[in-house]
């Protein structure tokens, strides 16, 4: 049985274990700084495991020793996003937390892939990427995932079709900078662009860019964690079956649309061995332009990231 | 309730494929003794460890799958090596009159399965008193869901990242829509060649014959009823699935009078909704000759 390790037992880190559990995916160790907590979950899960026929072994800790040979990790710790609170906000304590996890990931899953989902997501993919010493590919972020899901359910809403009939390829950084591509967005083929009016489509999609805060908003206290669960368990399958998938992730670019060095949300191919390749996609110019926006974003984020460590 | 009339491989695989799904209870109705018992007792003894939830029954009696919810109709004579799907016509067209004259509650979907099946559709729809949005034949779906494995295996990705679209007749004729085949979104264009697409454009269109042929006998069935069962489920649980279905056109291209495949809404109504995709005027062309074809078909064999 594989082995995937979840660092964070708060709720996104908990709902993807429940995801991966359904499916009896892999065997799952779910770490927290937060004494009892992992533990606490993993038990709660267990006494479900009759009623719900888990063949999987599910257990919590403290002690990142535990981690030891995963297949996958998922990296979730962080604290979340307060309502008002900017991801840029949240960056350095985010940071410090996602560092210590890549040293532990290093020294005792070296073979790991590894799937970032705390936030600033493109900047914690960097830092993670430097502290584990990674080859590129196995490591990434999870954020297109996410936000395709969020349009593609809203598309399916509107026409009231079945939402995994409903394809969507989202690109950028994950935050108000994304980048939804129509033209690439289609329900079972059909261009998107034939079936909703130009107007209802641009309200979709600042719907879509908006997705995470409009939860945070109703939530008040936390943030999204079901849509987020279910998007890295995804990820995380496709990993582990060799799936192949076409999806939009955070990867590393060397050159690709004509970025060097950031992690920006992009078109992959995702299977056992992380990003196994990265599919370039013919933009419009509209779109170009606001990939551009979207990556200088990020580069923001790295240089402000940059600065909090370099001296002086 | 389900009903499957036939209980050959397809009725059979069909009745499995919605078990496993825990769809909705399935009756499955053959003429022939003891077959449908047979087959339902023995699929309901696996059902402890596939831990079905819902029920398989068998039946020789007719009036037992009438009055169902959905109706899958694959009863008749199955293609065999060499023989082309027209020739299937004259053997089945009884067969499918005889329950269309049957199946008279007023909001049954009906599933028209057996082949060839765009001949069979506009038949069930003239002999049958239900409106023609509840009456599928299941076409272009199945077309659809071959050239997607093909486009996967191609290109050794995830089978569930390919869409497909495929209308008109489920024959030779089959219009397959390059512009709506795509990759998590991407047109396969940016994937494959010209002449990649070209061969599995070809395969698609032979992809039934081909199975005939390896087999020896039995023509396909995994397919088909894998493509019943999404069929009857996108139905059963209103879903809204986006699905190319035989149904009778109502002036979309300016064609009326015989069933071919659109993109449909599938969903509690049956496929009301047909969403008619761009076709150019070759493609135009064909579904219109199609059209004719069929019409004309049914009209020489009533008078034969």
């Amino acid at each position: 049985m594989p082995k995937v390790a979840i660092i964070g037992a708060g709720n996104v880190g908990a709902t993807a274990v429940y995801y991966i559990a359904e499916k009896n995916l892999a065997d799952i160790v779910m770490v927290d700084v937060v004494e009892g907590l992992p533990q606490a979950k993993a038990m709660d899960y267990l006494h479900a495991a009759p009623m719900r026929n888990y063949n999987v072994h599910i257990s919590g800790t403290n002690d990142y020793k535990e981690i030891a040979d995963s297949d996958v990790v998922v990296l979730t710790a962080g604290i979340p996003r307060k309502p008002g609170m900017d991801r840029m906000d949240l960056m350095k304590i985010n940071v410090d937390i996602a560092k210590k996890a890549s040293q532990a990931i290093a020294e005792y899953a070296p073979n790991a892939v590894v799937v970032v989902v705390s936030n600033p997501l493109d900047v914690i993919a960097m830092a993670t990427l430097q502290e584990t010493g990674f080859a590129l590919k196995r490591v990434m972020g999870m954020a297109g995932v996410l936000d395709a899901t969020r349009f593609r359910y809203f598309i399916a809403e509107k026409l009231r079709v079945w939402p995994g009939d409903v394809m969507a390829m989202v690109l950028g950084g994950h935050g108000d900078t994304m980048v939804p591509l129509p033209g690439y967005t289609r329900v079972n083929g059909i261009p998107v662009t034939e079936l909703i009016e130009p107007g209802d489509l641009e309200k979709l999609i600042a719907r879509t860019r908006t997705g995470g805060g409009e939860i945070v908003s109703l939530l008040k206290h936390g943030s999204a964690f079901y849509a987020p669960g279910a998007s890295a368990a995804k990820m995380v399958e496709a990993i582990l079956k060799d799936e192949k998938r076409v999806v939009p992730v955070s990867a590393y670019l060397r050159g690709e649309y004509g970025y060097q060095d950031i992690f920006l949300g992009v078109p992959v191919l995702l299977g056992k061995n992380g990003v196994e390749k990265i599919l370039e996609l013919t933009l419009t110019d509209a779109e170009k332009t606001a990939l551009d926006a979207s990556a200088k974003a990020v580069k923001d984020g790295v240089d402000t990231l940059r600065s909090f460590y370099s001296p002086g | 309730m389900i009903g499957i009339i036939g209980s050959g491989n397809v009725g059979a695989n069909t009745a499995f494929f919605l078990a496993e799904k825990g769809v909705d209870h399935v009756t499955l109705f053959d003429i022939q003794d003891g077959l449908a018992q047979g087959k339902a007792l023995d699929m309901m003894e696996a059902a402890p460890i596939r831990g079905y939830r819902t029920g398989i029954l068998g039946t020789n009696d007719p009036d037992a799958v009438l009055d169902a919810d959905i109706v899958i109709i694959t009863a008749g004579a199955v293609r065999k090596p060499g023989m082309d799907r027209d020739a299937l016509f004259r053997e089945n067209r009884e067969i499918v009159t005889t329950y269309a004259r049957k199946i008279t509650r007023p909001d049954t979907k009906v599933i028209v399965v057996s082949e060839p099946v765009d001949l069979l559709t506009t038949v069930f729809a003239q002999q049958s008193s239900l409106p023609a949005h509840q009456i599928m034949g299941l076409g272009g779906i199945l077309d659809a869901t071959r050239l997607r494995f093909l486009i996967a295996r191609e290109l050794g990705v995830s089978m569930e990242n390919v869409a497909a679209q495929v209308v008109g007749r489920h024959t030779d004729d089959m219009v397959i829509l390059q512009d709506y085949c795509c990759v998590s979104g991407v047109p396969i264009e940016n994937f494959l060649s010209t002449e990649t697409i070209a061969g599995l454009f070809h395969q698609t269109r032979q992809a039934g014959a081909l199975i005939v042929e390896l087999a020896g006998r039995a023509s396909a069935y995994y397919g088909p009823s894998a493509v019943a069962a999404d069929l009857a489920e996108a139905i059963c649980r209103d879903t809204g699935r986006v699905l190319s279905v035989s149904r009778m056109l109502s002036g979309q291209f300016g064609i009326q009078g015989a069933a071919l495949s659109l993109p449909c809404v599938v969903n509690r109504s049956g496929a009301a909704t047909v969403l008619a995709p761009k076709l150019d005027k070759d493609q135009v062309d064909i579904l219109t000759a199609c059209a004719r074809t069929i019409r004309q078909t049914i009209k020489e064999d009533t008078h034969a």
